[in-house]
């Protein structure tokens, strides 16, 4: 028996180690998707936290597995093998189920939480019509992502409804994502930014993040819409300074010019063509 | 037999071929009709044929197959007064005498259809594993070289929803039809034909799911989403039958194990002291029952609209994709839980013979188990979180989600409890046991990041998606058949492929999965969508550890194939008559198991776990000679 009981304690002195240096080195280590927004911090904070409050539980439950498997089977031959024949502990029961319905209602309210701030509304547009120009960096400027195969592009309907091939934000700005599709159901994610969401025809899709790092980032899609979905990315994305996102805007207006007449007007939504079938 | 054969036996017997035949005739009246005599408004310059054509052909085809194989005989005959079948028709039918031609008919023996789903998941298993082989090898490289996109995206769909047949008739289909009316001491299933016909659905599926490589392949993966299915050429119809024909095979299994478990229980078997394994099967196939018909419904409409011109998907038409992610994913969340619940029970109904301890907590298990089949269908939307639908309910689904844990987590428990100062014998199917709960931990605590919506957002439908559900599906599901495999074989087949080999089988395919998927989720991690047959060159290194992990893997797993094809095919070595000395009274019938199990019902006494005092289970009447030990 004292053998056994050495064994319980050796596995509960390295569980120990492994959960504290597993949670150490988590809180150090680069989480995704990275800061490069407020709602990628966030989600990089949910992922911690996560890993945080389940690697312990993980090695625990691993740690358990390993005891009872391995360490008892070098037991000493002298244990009788009939020797106390358990068929079942209400309070050991009561106490898992007890102990795992907490954890889970914990996580339940905090990721209500988290999602009540940081998308507020999500899902929805918060208005009929386009949204006015952002008089601050806290009102949110509203760009459209429109999926179709095999490419996405952009409206900024604030700067006259002008349509771009390559996404541009202004740093430190909010922006809400309003993402729609004109053919399959497509997924707009923005890795950096943390952002993801579904381009269903017909239906507006938002989103709201506000970037806070400048830099060129990678777009792709993340739902499969075909024969090129793997090649639905783009590398060119790009959160500048306000002077820059100002100074692109004037050259892609300037650009879209003659083909302004023959767009369609802004919307959330565009009607898909009704000759869909056939490749 | 004294009697010379009627007509129906000896057509009977050549089944097989009449029904290829059947097959055949059907496909062509069903072509000739369905492209000639349907209008057909769709201007598709497809040599081919049709969607109308290829729909009805296949549906046609299968409808021959099985009146050739017999299964019109009993409906029909009864309908125009034949009479009722006699004793002797009844044992032939269940394939008395037979001999290994039982294997290539319809037969009313569930042991016998046990047999014959082994080898069909087993081939399944096969030719999916190839396809993986295939999809890892394109991923060496950032960008396509040896497929090309359509091939690509084919092989993707053709793995995912081959494994995805295989998967949910991998334990149900081999043991829970060879074991469960054993295990609860009856002589037959409740409706034997219909046993039959849900075998004999999946061969024509799997061939027909195979034989959209001839009609241009589809892209759309296993989830079928519209409207990019409305867009696919015919080999999207291939998908569409197949899906149908394995949802019937489903919801009809499910109601014949429940009839069975309900109806056909020995006296002295209340549902308190069946086996841990009968009541995951009976949960798993409340599942199986109630969701399965949900994916008919949408693969039909999904039918109507590529041929007929519905738009219940398309949403130029007033339809909406939605519908479909809804009624495919109400279907999909209580799929995955017909895979992993009866894992679940072969599981927890092995530990205690190789504990040689009783369950521990048998009715919380069934507790848990019951818990997770009621939860399975209120969490469907977690597979939505990001794609717009009811963005307010996302809360609730989270809630039920990461509530589901609390009944999986019970099975934990539960096999801690059992595991507990015990002294394992560490035999192949425990060390199986052992790679199962490693491997479905691992799934477990990643579905927690996926479950919470602010993580989901980053996660979802990246490759931390795949290897979660690889985890789960591959580490836990087939973790649990390779052990169910090694430890039920001499029962079945009266031969063992225990070696010593398998123990090193056992360590590569553990740790060649690990090392697989454990890449795969990294580069999920990282930022790599799901299905892409292009990714930014920085996740190569990641895709290349994953590729060379998973040709290991696809090695030890063809190794797993070989040593049974070796040991049990060719060498045939006699296993002994209770080679794990288990109480169950599936082990204390002979081997083989008699025509109808029992010449006499058993009583049952206990659960059969009793390896504290050793009492076996049941009482089996004076003819068979109690539990030895050997």
């Amino acid at each position: 028996m004292r053998n056994r009981a050495t064994a319980i304690r050796v596995v509960i002195i390295v569980w120990f180690i492994l959960a504290v240096g597993g949670d150490v080195a988590l809180a150090f280590g680069p989480i995704p998707p990275g800061q490069a927004s407020d709602l990628a911090s966030s989600e990089s904070l949910t992922i911690l936290l996560l890993a945080e409050i389940g690697w312990p539980i993980f090695s625990a439950v691993l740690a358990a597995l390993f005891f009872t498997m391995v360490v008892n089977r070098t037991a000493p031959p002298t244990e009788e093998p009939s020797a106390a024949a358990l068929r079942g502990n209400t309070r050991a029961q009561t106490a898992w189920i007890a102990g795992t319905l907490v954890v889970v209602l914990s996580l339940a309210v905090y990721g209500t939480v988290a999602l009540a701030i940081d998308q507020p509304g999500a899902g929805v547009p918060s208005q009929a019509s386009a949204l006015a120009m952002p008089t601050s960096t806290s009102q949110p400027l509203e760009v459209q992502v429109i999926a179709q195969q095999w490419w996405f592009t952009y409206r900024y309907p604030t700067y006259g409804g002008i349509e771009t091939p390559q996404l541009v934000l202004p740093v430190n700005q909010k922006i809400e994502f309003n993402v729609t599709s004109l053919d399959v159901v497509h997924s707009f994610w923005f890795y950096a930014l943390g952002v993801k969401a579904d381009a269903v025809p017909l239906n507006d899709n938002v989103v709201t993040a506000t970037p806070t790092k400048i830099g060129t980032y990678r777009i792709q899609c993340a739902e499969l819409c075909g024969l090129w979905h793997g090649n639905m990315a783009d590398n060119t994305a790009m959160v500048v300074s306000p002077s820059d996102f100002a100074a692109w805007i004037q050259q892609e207006t300037t650009l879209d010019a003659p083909i302004m007449k023959y767009l369609l007007p802004y919307s959330h939504t565009y009607e898909p063509s009704p000759t869909i079938y056939g490749s | 037999m004294s009697t010379p054969p009627t007509l129906a036996r000896r057509l009977n017997e050549w089944g097989l071929l009449l029904g290829v035949i059947g097959a055949v005739i059907g496909f062509i009246i069903g072509f000739a009709v369905g492209t000639h005599a349907i209008p057909y408004s769709f201007d598709e310059d497809n040599s081919l044929g049709s969607d109308p054509g290829i729909l009805l052909g296949y549906a046609l085809s299968v409808v021959g197959f099985l009146a050739g194989m017999g299964f019109l005989n009993y409906p029909i005959g009864r309908l125009l007064g034949a009479k009722r079948p006699t004793e002797e028709d009844n044992a032939y039918m269940h394939g008395e005498g037979g001999g290994l031609t039982r294997y290539f008919r319809m037969t009313t023996d569930h042991k016998v259809i046990g047999l014959q789903y082994l080898v069909m998941i087993l081939a399944f298993l096969f030719i999916g594993g190839l396809g993986a082989m295939f999809i890892r090898t394109e991923l060496l490289t950032p960008s396509p070289t040896v497929a090309n996109a359509q091939s690509y995206l084919t092989l993707v769909g053709l793995h995912s929803t081959l494994m995805i047949f295989m998967a949910s008739a991998a334990i149900i289909g081999p043991f829970g039809n060879y074991f469960v009316p054993i295990m609860i001491g009856a002589r037959n299933m409740a409706f034997p034909r219909l046993e039959a016909l849900t075998f004999w659905l999946l061969p024509p599926a799997g061939l027909i799911l195979l034989s959209t490589v001839f009609l241009g392949g589809f892209t759309t993966g296993w989830t079928g989403y519209a409207p990019l299915a409305d867009q696919n050429v015919l080999g999207m119809d291939s998908y569409l039958i197949a899906f149908a024909l394995i949802g019937m095979s489903i919801g009809l299994s499910g109601v014949n194990m429940i009839a069975t478990i309900m109806t056909k229980r020995a006296p002295g078997l209340p549902l308190s002291r069946m086996p841990i394994f009968v009541w995951s099967v009976l949960v798993t196939s409340f599942l199986g029952a109630l969701a399965a018909p949900a994916l008919i419904a949408a693969v039909l409409m999904e039918v109507f609209d590529r041929s007929y011109q519905t738009t219940f998907f398309v949403p130029a038409g007033g339809g909406s994709p939605y519908l479909w992610e809804n009624l495919f994913w109400f279907f999909g969340h209580p799929e995955v839980y017909i895979f992993v619940v009866p894992a679940f029970g072969l599981v927890m109904e092995m530990l205690p013979v190789f504990t040689r301890r009783p369950l521990w907590g048998y009715r919380v298990a069934v507790g848990g188990m019951v818990g997770i089949g009621l939860l399975s269908f209120v969490v469907w939307q977690h597979h939505l979180f990001v794609s717009g639908l009811a963005p307010s309910l996302r809360p609730f689904y989270m809630f039920s989600t990461e509530l589901i844990s609390v009944p999986t987590g019970i099975i934990y428990l539960v096999a801690l409890g059992t595991l507990w100062r015990a002294r394992t014998r560490f035999t192949v199917p425990m060390l199986f046991i052992f790679g199962f709960f490693f491997n479905f931990l691992i799934g477990g605590f990643t579905g927690v990041f996926l479950s919470d919506v602010p993580s989901d957002f980053t996660l979802h439908a990246s490759y931390f998606v795949q290897a979660h559900f690889h985890y789960t599906i591959m580490g836990g599901e087939v973790f649990a058949l390779m052990a169910a495999i090694v430890y039920y074989l001499p029962k079945m087949t009266g031969r063992t492929m225990d070696t010593k080999l398998l123990r090193f089988q056992f360590w590569a395919v553990f740790i060649t999965f690990n090392g697989t998927f454990i890449s795969l989720i990294s580069v999920g991690i990282l930022g790599m969508p799901r299905r892409v047959i292009s990714y930014a060159a920085y996740l190569q290194p990641l895709n290349i550890s994953a590729t060379v992990f998973a040709y290991g893997l696809g090695l030890s797993m063809a190794l797993f194939l070989g040593i049974l094809l070796w040991e049990v095919v060719i060498k045939q070595k006699v296993a002994a008559r209770n080679p794990w000395e288990s109480l169950g009274v599936e082990w204390q019938v002979p081997t083989p198991v008699p025509l109808f199990n029992f010449d006499q019902v058993p009583v049952a006494w206990s659960l059969p776990y009793d390896y504290d005092t050793g009492k076996p289970a049941a009482d089996f009447g004076p003819a068979v000679p109690a539990f030895s030990g050997a």
